[in-house]
């Protein structure tokens, strides 16, 4: 296997970047799509404030500009894998509260799970190529957990809410990770240096 | 020395010091007498006061002429509520906000703006040039919470306040993009090739890239063409009207959030034209001269000419104009 600093490992990397960019790009414009629609079936104000939701990977980050490649790649893979329990579980209990009464709605959550699984893999095949490894989803679980159960109809309608809209914020971020990674970088997993401040 | 504040169209009573009522005294505004009828007993009455009350009033007592009293009479108003505007042209880097009132108070105002997201207060940094602008850099990125920027304006009477809610994605726009240059393209005359640069204040267009929105249309239309561009600084545009001078502006925006620039300083270009053959056939040149020899014009020797082939030839070459105007000059002398 080449080596994460190999001229074909860094065009194979930038080549999973770029793809990835796009993929990140399609699955935030779906999701922000998702977003309204959800809001507007489940009668919700999309913009309403949504208490914490436990299990909910954020997307904000402080230092985000110092992060080396490898810990971007770690902190995206988790975060997706999260999202693929989470909506799994929001598809779940949608088709038991609704049923075929709203199919639409379905697809369309089960179309985001679909690019958040490939994502995910994505993620999974560019640390690969980071020399890294990604670590196995039972460690993980057995660190952050299955996400836990919500209670009444309504708390889950606005935990759907929240893992959406933290999820367009992921992608988004997720675009940016990987354009920071496809940065000709100086050593293996360093972070290419910060723009200067004007 | 003691200032007084009041509102436009207030009546103003003004006492003189410790003076009683009935006491002597002179009131002076700015070094001048103030007529008797503006007093009751020694007080000063201003009635539906306004600006032009603006001044330095002195009480003295009547005999002594001691100066029992003084102040700075200022007449303003209490101000309405502030106009605030946050924005990002510097993406990721922080935003600043900026604010104005919407109608001047006349009189002295603070501003103090507090920025909390989430439960965290953050400093907005003042800055020095201008003075009603503050920045704030991010500190975290990606958040969903929104920025809550309330700006309070304090003056002597009265005070006001606006409040801003926002997420960080909302408020980036990016300066307009510099440097626009529009060029004609040698012999296509309905191209015109445009270039133009990243506004310097975009930190990291690498990660954060621009994607940009140009406009165009010759002068003498009113209807603009436009073109968007995912990526590259540069564009072609292929639909010119030959011959016409052209208008074109670019906006930018980051490709995934916020809102466009303004548009760009506008650069005016015209496609590239074929530069008209000049008509000396021996014909003409005969026709003019047996007509009238002081109507005789020579023509311009560039109109067929191609400096670059006369510059590149030097003596060998021969521009045949010139070789006709000889002719015709030898015809007409001998």
């Amino acid at each position: 296997m080449a080596g994460a600093d190999s001229p074909s490992a860094a065009l194979q990397r930038r080549d999973l970047c770029a793809r990835g960019i796009r993929l990140a790009g399609k699955m935030r414009a779906d999701v922000i799509n998702l977003l309204d629609t959800y809001a507007e079936r489940q009668g919700l104000d999309a913009s309403a404030n949504v208490a914490a939701v436990e299990g909910l990977p954020l997307a904000a980050v402080e230092g985000w500009d110092e992060q080396t490649g490898t810990q971007r790649l770690l902190e995206n893979l988790a975060a997706y894998r999260a999202f693929r329990a989470l909506l799994a579980q929001m598809l779940e209990e949608h088709r038991e509260q609704l049923g075929e009464a709203d199919a639409a709605l379905g697809r369309a959550l089960a179309a985001v799970l679909l690019q958040v699984s490939a994502f995910t893999y994505h993620l999974e095949e560019l640390l690969r190529l980071e020399s890294c490894g990604a670590p196995s989803e039972e460690e993980q679980e057995e660190e952050d957990g299955l996400p836990p159960q919500p209670h009444g109809l309504f708390e889950q309608k606005l935990r759907g809410l929240g893992v959406l809209r933290e999820l367009a914020q992921w992608a988004l971020r997720s675009g940016r990770d990987l354009r920071q990674l496809a940065k000709p970088s100086p050593g293996t997993g360093s972070a290419p240096s910060p723009a200067e401040s004007p | 020395t003691h200032i007084q504040y009041e509102r436009v169209g207030a009546d103003v009573t003004m006492k003189c010091g410790s003076m009683d009522w009935d006491a002597a005294v002179t009131w002076t505004v700015n070094g001048t007498d103030i007529d008797e009828s503006h007093l009751n007993g020694s007080y000063l009455i201003l009635k539906n006061v306004d600006l032009m009350q603006n001044g330095h009033y002195s009480c003295y007592e009547g005999s002594s002429w001691h100066l029992k009293y003084q102040t700075y009479l200022r007449v303003g108003t209490p101000p309405k509520e502030p106009v605030l505007m946050c924005r990002s042209n510097n993406y990721p880097k922080g935003f600043y906000c900026s604010w104005h009132l919407p109608t001047p108070t006349y009189i002295p105002n603070s501003f103090n703006i507090s920025v909390i997201h989430g439960t965290k207060e953050m400093v907005c940094e003042k800055d020095a040039v201008p003075k009603n602008r503050c920045h704030i850099r991010y500190l975290q990125l990606f958040s969903t919470v929104k920025y809550k920027v309330t700006l309070t304006v304090t003056n002597a009477l009265g005070k006001n306040f606006t409040t801003l809610t926002f997420d960080e994605f909302a408020i980036v726009k990016p300066d307009p993009p510099e440097s626009v240059v529009a060029k004609p393209v040698p012999n296509n005359p309905r191209r015109l090739e445009v270039s133009w640069q990243n506004p310097s204040s975009w930190p990291d267009p690498e990660s954060f890239p621009l994607k940009f929105f140009l406009r165009y249309r010759p002068l003498i239309l009113d209807q603009w063409q436009h073109v968007e561009l995912s990526d590259g600084t540069s564009h072609t545009i292929t639909d010119a009207y030959a011959g016409k001078e052209y208008i074109i502006q670019v906006a930018a925006k980051d490709n995934d959030i916020g809102t466009w620039s303004d548009w760009s300083v506008a650069v005016h270009a015209t496609p590239w034209t074929e530069e008209p053959k000049h008509l000396t056939t021996e014909a003409q040149i005969t026709e003019t001269t047996s007509a009238s020899t002081s109507s005789f014009m020579a023509p311009p020797t560039t109109k067929i000419c191609d400096k670059g082939a006369i510059v590149g030839s030097g003596a060998v070459a021969v521009c045949w104009t010139a070789g006709l105007v000889m002719a015709a000059y030898s015809v007409l002398f001998i």
